[in-house]
């Protein structure tokens, strides 16, 4: 894919952020990873994404599939019956996935990558 | 655990505290417990707040109508729930029910009434407010207006269907349902004689095979399209044929996925009619029972001129396969398997569908040869054999169409213009004789052109009152029906609601409303069920009931001398007594909630339910269900018994013994429902050379309507923070754009800029953009068509010709105010 979804909507996303530590970090880091935050690939950090599916929506039956919708990296949250997934040999672990999950408890923690979690 | 929530910190009206609580042992205890019901699993305890008080409400978004519980503890929300015991929901809620507790406390609710001097908006006092638009009224009372909502609650609805038809004998009060379901209203009237679906909820349990035209209901009616999914989960086949002129999340779902090109559904519809007549395999005995045979007519009225059935197949013959491939892009082959699979009397058929089909140029005639078909082939009648439209607003139905606040109707299924409806009217409510207008007022889209028409070239609307809505970024080709209103000095907008919006921008009085559980409320689901709520917590600031305005304003109307707020005893309109037989003036805020006034309200509109055989409960009955659906009858051991399914013997009570099948409201007094013919037309703007794409508008699953509550949840307005436009990936490399570039979209309307989504949620064929209508910065409005059915009313948002071109590199941030 030559484009990259965070292109849409990091433009817009940065202001919403402005109260969360985390959302800012996330932001800063893809600046400082890409340059302007153009098109190219974020680079792999000792984290890795986990969708807790006690806490996930799509888990529990309702629709949602915005982690999917917004992650950067091509491939690394795939959807299956509408139920998404983290592929964690490709997630580089930005967050952003974090950042945007609607759930009433955020169903995604950002864990270190270790043996079986995607090292 | 990673508990650094992205927005834990943004809601200041909810401490910490009680936010955290709110997440961790409300919503998600219970989707937790679906969960684990669902897979047999003995629910996990859920955790108790002994200081939180629960009680059951229906949401406040879609038409769905799922109920939730409201957990409240001193005073503020602190825990939303699905609600269980709810029949709809079972339990489960989509985001933005999970979610919907937070739309309360968004930071800038309004809370001071506030008029417009010298161009800017004061704060006054409640007696002033009232006092200005009483004076507004009465300086001239036929040029006043009322437009309203289908998220009215049934009482406040009523209260101005009263205040309007039976204190002002004016005529001229809209719902903003004429934008949304006016099409499905006129083709139950013109096939059945009576208004809404005769199916509910459980066909969709029931049947084989679900249709979808042009409905994407994984976004819009998401926890009923969970339903029939779960289905599939417990090892049930359904199959799902997804109509549609794009690809939605719902699409993905589908057995068989049909693209058409926009306005052609009447040709797919007339394709299967005409299969079925061909082959012989329409249900000969449903026809000759129960079907009559009706054509539209150059004149395109509600009528239509009745045929012969040998008319009828006639008007069929040219509709081939072929015929409708060529006009509809879907292959000859599946306009047969469609036709096959009607023709079967071993699969129950339910077809569903929403905007689609009633923002169309031609709403009220797609209506009619949905239902057709499904009368044509006899599968119609047993649970799981259905045509049912769904409604997008929570009381579209329960407060538009059964209080009847349309121009044309007064309640229970009455029309103005009847002479024995209006008798009937003034009889109940007391009035003298005569006192209703048989002329029916403005439709909403000639309203606002009235209105924002100077008055000396024939703008006769001066004074427009707006409760619950929105129509300064929901009506179509805003320029001409919103905006054009500013520079107009004589002309008055009035504006109830809970935030800031489009319309508040160019309101000269805004007055601020109690929202949801703020209030007491009545609301009616898409499948005739009347569901009720109490008030839980106290509204902001100043902030009070739009009933209550309704009948303040009424109240000082009668103080100033308007003799229409009188009945024929001289007594006002609005008169409540309490347990004890003494009046109490509910007109002063203090006092409106001595006495209940939605029930007192409700048991009068109940009086008006009986004639098209739309019986309600007393009040009090609908205080312990959760919802019941119409007619509710009274048994013989004095309990009250709800209705699933209309027309039909074994479940209607008002169907003749021996019938079966009975339209005991048939246009023709012969018990029969009408068989449509009406031919596919073009639509009113088409692609050409100069605007080359076709634009459709709609929702998405996160934001509800023109967001105004949703984006102020930072959840929801987080997972999708502003409005987008969805290309075919080919169609965006041939222009050169890339995913995320700003592009202009110019029709002959207006133009606006906004990011570009390619392969997002949504998939538009080649030759067509969607964009969503939710963000007040990126107005898609600005740009529709406001051509109207010839028969609803409705405009059309589904379809108008657009150019796409790249837009200026100036900003990536869209115009207009922030919220």
């Amino acid at each position: 894919m030559s484009v990259s979804r965070r292109n849409l909507f990091s433009k817009f996303l940065r202001p919403l952020q402005a109260g969360s530590k985390k959302a800012a970090s996330t932001v800063g880091r893809a600046a400082a990873a890409g340059g302007s935050g153009e098109s190219s690939p974020m680079e792999r950090t000792n984290q890795v994404a986990v969708i807790q599916g006690r806490f996930c929506l799509a888990y529990q039956g309702s629709f949602c599939s915005v982690c999917y919708e917004r992650c950067p990296v091509p491939n690394a949250i795939q959807l299956n019956e509408g139920v998404p997934r983290i592929v964690l040999e490709i997630c580089t672990g930005c967050g952003v996935c974090h950042d945007v999950c609607p759930a009433p408890e955020n169903a995604i923690l950002v864990t270190e990558r270790r043996p079986g979690f995607g090292a | 655990m990673n508990t650094n929530t992205v927005t834990a910190s943004s809601v200041p009206a909810v401490s910490g505290l009680d936010r955290r609580r709110f997440l961790k042992h409300a919503a998600l205890a219970s989707a937790a417990a679906v969960a684990a019901t669902r897979s047999g699993l003995t629910p996990p305890a859920q955790a108790v707040e002994t200081d939180t008080r629960w009680d059951k409400a229906p949401c406040r978004f879609c038409g769905t109508g799922c109920h939730v519980e409201v957990g409240v503890r001193d005073g503020k929300i602190v825990g939303i729930r699905g609600d269980a015991k709810a029949e709809v929901n079972k339990g489960l809620l989509c985001v933005k029910g999970y979610h919907v507790g937070m739309i309360l406390y968004g930071k800038d609710r309004l809370t001071q009434p506030m008029l417009r001097r010298n161009g800017r908006m004061e704060v006054i006092t409640w007696d002033e407010a009232i006092d200005v638009v009483a004076r507004r009224i009465l300086a001239a009372p036929e040029r006043f207006a009322v437009y309203g909502s289908g998220q009215w609650t049934v009482a406040e609805g009523y209260a101005s269907q009263k205040l309007m038809k039976a204190g002002l004998a004016n005529n001229h009060i809209e719902p903003n349902a004429r934008l949304c379901m006016a099409s499905a209203v006129t083709g139950y009237l013109s096939v059945y004689g009576v208004d809404e679906p005769a199916g509910c909820y459980d066909d969709l349990d029931t049947c084989d095979v679900l249709i979808l035209w042009g409905n994407n209901m994984a976004e819009m009616h998401p926890v009923l399209f969970s339903r029939i999914l779960e289905r599939r989960n417990r090892g049930e086949k359904i199959r799902i044929i997804d109509f549609s002129t794009r690809r939605t999340r719902t699409s993905e779902f589908a057995d068989d996925y049909l693209e058409f090109r926009p306005q052609s559904d009447l040709a797919i519809a007339n394709g299967i009619a005409h299969l079925l007549i061909r082959s012989g395999t329409y249900s000969k005995e449903f026809v000759e029972k129960h079907c009559a045979f009706k054509t539209d007519t150059a004149e395109h009225t509600l009528d239509g001129r009745p045929i012969s059935f040998a008319d009828y197949c006639r008007e069929l013959e040219a509709y081939t396969p072929e015929k409708v491939e060529e006009i509809s892009g879907v292959p000859a082959e599946k306009i047969r398997m469609l036709g096959e699979l009607f023709g079967r009397k071993d699969v129950r058929i339910t077809s569903v569908w929403c905007m689609g089909m009633n923002q169309h140029a031609r709403g009220t005639n797609i209506n009619r040869l949905v239902h057709g078909i499904h009368l044509l082939s006899g599968h119609w009648g047993r649970p799981g054999d259905a045509p049912t439209s769904l409604t997008g607003q929570p009381s579209a139905c329960g407060t538009a169409r059964e209080v009847g606040t349309l121009c044309h109707l007064l309640p229970g299924g009455r029309v103005v213009a009847n002479p024995e409806h209006r008798k009937q009217s003034e009889a109940i409510w007391n009035l003298p004789e005569g006192r209703l207008n048989p002329k029916p007022g403005y439709h909403t889209v000639q309203l606002f052109e009235k209105f924002c028409t100077a008055t000396d070239k024939g703008g006769d609307i001066q004074t427009l009152f707006t409760q619950v809505t929105n129509p300064g970024q929901s009506l179509p080709n805003l320029h001409k029906l919103f905006k054009s209103k500013q520079g107009l000095e004589d002309k008055f907008l009035i504006v109830c609601d809970v935030y800031p919006t489009a319309t508040t921008e160019l309101a000269d009085l805004i007055l601020p409303a109690a929202m949801w559980v703020e209030k007491n409320g009545i609301y009616g689901n898409s499948e005739r069920r009347t569901q009720q709520w109490f008030r839980m917590v106290r509204p902001p600031g100043n902030a009070r009931d739009d009933c209550w305005m309704t009948i303040a304003i009424a109240r000082r109307l009668f103080e100033l001398g308007h003799p229409g707020m009188k009945d024929k005893e001289g007594k006002f309109l609005f008169t409540f007594k309490n347990e004890k037989g003494e009046e109490v003036p509910v007109w002063e805020w203090e006092r409106y909630y001595d006495v209940n006034v939605d029930r007192a309200l409700f048991e009068e509109y109940r009086l008006f339910t009986r004639l098209k055989h739309k019986d309600l409960a007393p009040y009090d009955e609908y205080v312990k269900a959760r919802g019941l659906r119409w007619p509710v009858v009274q048994q013989a051991d004095g309990s009250w018994r709800e209705t699933k399914f209309r027309f039909m013997e074994f479940d209607d009570p008002y169907v003749k013994k021996g019938a079966g099948i009975q339209f005991y409201h048939s246009v023709t007094k012969d018990d029969r429902a009408q068989v449509w013919f009406a031919p596919y037309e073009l639509p009113p703007e088409v692609p050409d050379a100069e605007y080359p794409f076709w634009l459709g508008t709609g929702r998405v699953l996160e934001h509800w309507h023109t967001g105004t509550m949703t984006m102020r949840v930072p959840q929801l307005r987080n997972a999708v923070p502003h409005s987008y436009v969805e290309m075919h990936p080919s169609d965006a490399a041939e222009k050169g754009f890339k995913n995320g570039d700003l592009v202009k979209l110019k029709t002959r309307r207006g133009e606006l800029e906004l990011p570009l989504w390619i392969s997002g949620r949504g998939h538009p064929p080649r030759g067509s953009v969607f964009v969503p209508f939710f963000d007040e910065r990126i107005m898609i409005n600005d740009l529709t068509l406001d051509a109207v059915c010839p028969v609803s009313k409705e405009p059309d948002y589904k379809k108008c010709a657009v150019d796409v071109q790249r837009g200026s590199q100036r900003s990536a941030r869209p115009p207009g105010p922030t919220i």
